[in-house]
């Protein structure tokens, strides 16, 4: 039996109990003068009649898949040849390969030696899932009979199903949680072997970024440089011009939607709007690189000037589209929630829509339009897709949006795309990057907290 | 009309039928110098009839009282006084009302400037969120009241002073106005009503949301205040009314039912309905 079907009929089996121990509490009930007398209700004392039978017994389905191969592959090494398991620890490694291939294949080794041994190993898993088997029946049973005989009017069922249900909620928490600090970690340890290669000093403050580093210890003429700041200030300019064009155009719809709009209008606009959210990035890529760097080029030398055909200008201004919805969705939340006792309290001072909305409304909306602001800012930094097909690759060190410029998420992409070998600082270059880039999404974040900490007003 | 009115033992009938009959307004709806009247005052949410043919005067340096059960019309008779139910899309008012004689719904009014001359505080305290001193130079800051910061500095005090609040919040004017407590946020309301210098002051159950001592307080301002502005008051509390109030006015279901000095409504109410109301057989 697969430890999957086994899983599945403990599931079951508490399924059966719990409608069981249901059943026997109602009958408990009736004997002891009916329900207003027990401490918990009948479903309550199912469930913990459920828990008992499936909790103990899933957990040592757990334990005993994580320990079943350490402890078949200690047994094995009885009935290793003696020549191998001399010879160090790593023929034993390929020895046991050697056998679990066999197991794999399913076909008869030439070696009637290995052979044996393939054969012991799949009667010891054989025997070891059986006997999982036995036990973990064995406790489900036992954990149910204890369950059922503790049903009575006393026994606190609510309580332990719900101290077992707090503890569950506490996992899926820290399953986020941790997550997140594996993500930060596994990036941090990757950007510190690069540190070790490339000094930290240079990196954030060296203006030439040519990260092509001698694949080969005799080649000649690139040894790389890893100054990050072309790639920074390419990042906020692109981002700098995605605000520019987000959060007037966000913030005016968000305004008309809110205050101006009828609710049929508003019923319409609102999800139109949202699709622009919606739109796959790679779609607003080829947008920006088809239709808005060939209009900018031509409109630029309409003017006399030379904008070059991949320029910040077009990353950003379709970047900035893409967050329009971003600001717009979020602040016509929090405009709307502005409370009606407050315009009220503006109009009857005689004060007019346009004077409310601009020195009541959306003083008081403040904090919730910043956030929407700041998470606009932070999506627009770490976007990807359009800034590689329109941005372009070279790391200029310019303020001029008709300029090409890069991104760092632009040089993590080819700096990760290469095929270079994983431990070379080319490869390590990107995890800094991203450390970099997640320190100063971060650092956005932790400001629009405090912005909306420090300026939230309670309405009421 | 159906009556929803909860009546409860022997007047049960009789009040319903007394309402049936009523056709209008027992006692003198005018006074000899009246600041707003109001003549035939029909209003509609929709097809909903609210206020069926109310007339009523509001006089200079009175503060004129409405009461009546929940639901009877005072508060939307209140609101149609200075137009703040324009913004309930589906209300409609028909009927004359003018302030000073000019008519109240006329094209030619701006509704804007007609809030400046009408003032009104909620039944709610509904500070913004803004400074205690921005919230009282909001109005006079939109209306170019004042032509520096000394000028908008003696209108914030001398209107935190009537309001009575000078003296609490004088050295934290800096101080949000949502943290004060809920007394002192409806006389900051009050405090901001008062600094656009309106000409009538509406009051829509001011003290609702009050324990006693900050109502007691409130309900002095309102006696200090009748001597520079008409006063129209709405209120659930019919000691309240008798405290501040100089006339009284009983709607019921729509109508206005009795109009008198306040002494003798609730010493010798003429209509039925009154009566019961004050001598609390229903309400």
């Amino acid at each position: 039996m697969t430890s999957t079907n086994l899983v599945l009929l403990l599931l079951g089996l508490g399924l059966a109990t719990f409608f069981y121990g249901r059943q026997k509490a109602y009958v408990v009930s009736k004997s002891h003068g009916g329900m207003r007398n027990m401490h918990s209700l009948p479903s309550q004392h199912g469930v913990m009649v459920g828990l008992w039978c499936v909790l103990p017994a899933l957990l040592l389905v757990l334990f005993w898949k994580l320990a079943e191969p350490s402890v078949i592959s200690s047994l094995l090494n009885s009935s290793i040849p003696a020549s191998i398991s001399e010879a160090g620890e790593k023929s034993v490694g390929l020895y046991k390969n050697d056998i679990a291939n066999i197991i794999e294949s399913g076909t008869a080794s030439s070696d009637p030696e290995k052979q044996a041994v393939a054969e012991r190993w799949v009667a010891l898993s054989s025997i070891s899932s059986w006997v999982l088997v036995a036990i973990t029946l064995a406790l489900a049973a036992i954990g149910a009979a204890i369950a059922l005989r503790k049903i009575s009017a006393d026994t606190r069922a609510r309580v332990m199903v719900e101290r077992v249900v707090h503890w569950f909620l506490i996992i899926c928490s820290s399953i986020a949680i941790l997550t997140t600090v594996g993500i930060v970690c596994s990036v941090l340890f990757e950007a510190v072997r690069f540190f070790q290669q490339v000094s930290f000093v240079e990196f954030v403050t060296g203006t030439k970024w040519s990260p092509q580093t001698a694949i080969r210890v005799d080649q000649i003429g690139s040894s790389g440089s890893f100054g990050a700041i072309p790639l920074f200030t390419g990042t906020l300019l692109i981002s700098a011009i995605a605000m520019v064009v987000a959060v007037p155009i966000g913030l005016l719809a968000a305004i008309y939607l809110a205050e101006y709009a009828s609710d049929r209008m508003r019923a319409y606009a609102k999800p139109l709007l949202e699709i622009l959210a919606g739109i796959p990035t790679v779609v607003y890529g080829f947008f920006a690189a088809l239709t808005v760097a060939p209009a900018i080029r031509e409109w630029g030398e309409l003017i006399g000037l030379s904008p070059s055909s991949e320029s910040a200008l077009a990353a950003g201004v379709v970047m900035g589209i893409m967050i329009i919805p971003f600001v717009s969705s979020l602040s016509d939340d929090v405009i709307t929630a502005v409370p009606q006792a407050m315009r009220d309290g503006s109009y009857a001072l005689g004060a007019t829509h346009s004077e409310t909305i601009k020195k009541v409304v959306l003083p008081a909306a403040l904090p919730g339009v910043v956030g929407g602001i700041l998470l606009a800012a932070s999506r627009a930094i770490g976007e990807t897709m359009i800034v590689v097909m329109a941005a372009g690759l070279a790391a200029n060190l310019t303020a001029n949006p008709l300029e090409a410029v890069t991104t760092v998420t632009v040089q993590i992409v080819t700096l990760l795309t290469g095929d270079q070998e994983f431990d070379s600082a080319k490869t390590l270059a990107a995890f800094a990057l991203g450390l970099m880039l997640f320190i100063t999404t971060l650092i956005l974040n932790v400001i629009a907290l405090y912005v909306v900490r420090r300026y939230r007003e309670q309405y009421d | 009309m159906n009556t929803q009115t909860t009546t409860s033992g022997s007047g049960t009938s009789a009040a319903s039928d007394a309402f049936d009959q009523l056709k209008e307004t027992v006692g003198d709806v005018t006074v000899t110098d009246p600041k707003m009247c109001a003549r035939n005052v029909d209003v509609f949410y929709g097809d909903n009839q609210a206020i069926y043919d109310v007339s009523l005067d509001i006089g200079n340096n009175e503060v004129i009282a409405m009461i009546g059960p929940s639901g009877c019309g005072k508060s939307t008779f209140l609101r149609c006084l200075n137009r703040m139910n324009d913004s309930i899309p589906s209300c409609r008012v028909s009927g004359d009302m003018s302030l000073d004689g000019e008519d109240l719904y006329s094209t030619s009014l701006d509704p804007v400037l007609l809030r400046a001359r009408v003032g009104m505080v909620f039944q709610k305290p509904n500070p913004f969120a803004k400074s205690i001193y921005d919230n009282v130079a909001y109005g006079p800051r939109i209306h170019g009241l004042a032509s520096n910061r000394a000028e908008l500095d003696d209108i914030v005090i001398s209107s935190l002073q009537k309001a009575g609040l000078h003296e609490e919040v004088h050295d934290r004017l800096d101080a949000p106005g949502t943290s004060l407590s809920g007394g002192q946020q409806q006389r900051l309301c009050i405090a901001r009503t008062i600094a656009v210098s309106p000409e009538v002051i509406l009051m829509d159950e001011p003290c609702s949301a009050l324990d006693p001592i900050a109502t007691a307080r409130i309900e002095e301002l309102i006696d200090e205040l009748r001597q520079n502005y008409a006063i129209a008051i709405v209120t659930h509390s019919m000691q309240q009314a008798a405290r501040v109030s100089q006339r009284t006015a009983y709607f019921h279901l729509g109508k206005l039912v009795e109009v008198g000095s306040t002494n003798n409504i609730f010493t010798n109410p003429q209509h039925e309905l009154t009566e019961n109301y004050i001598t609390g057989r229903f309400g």
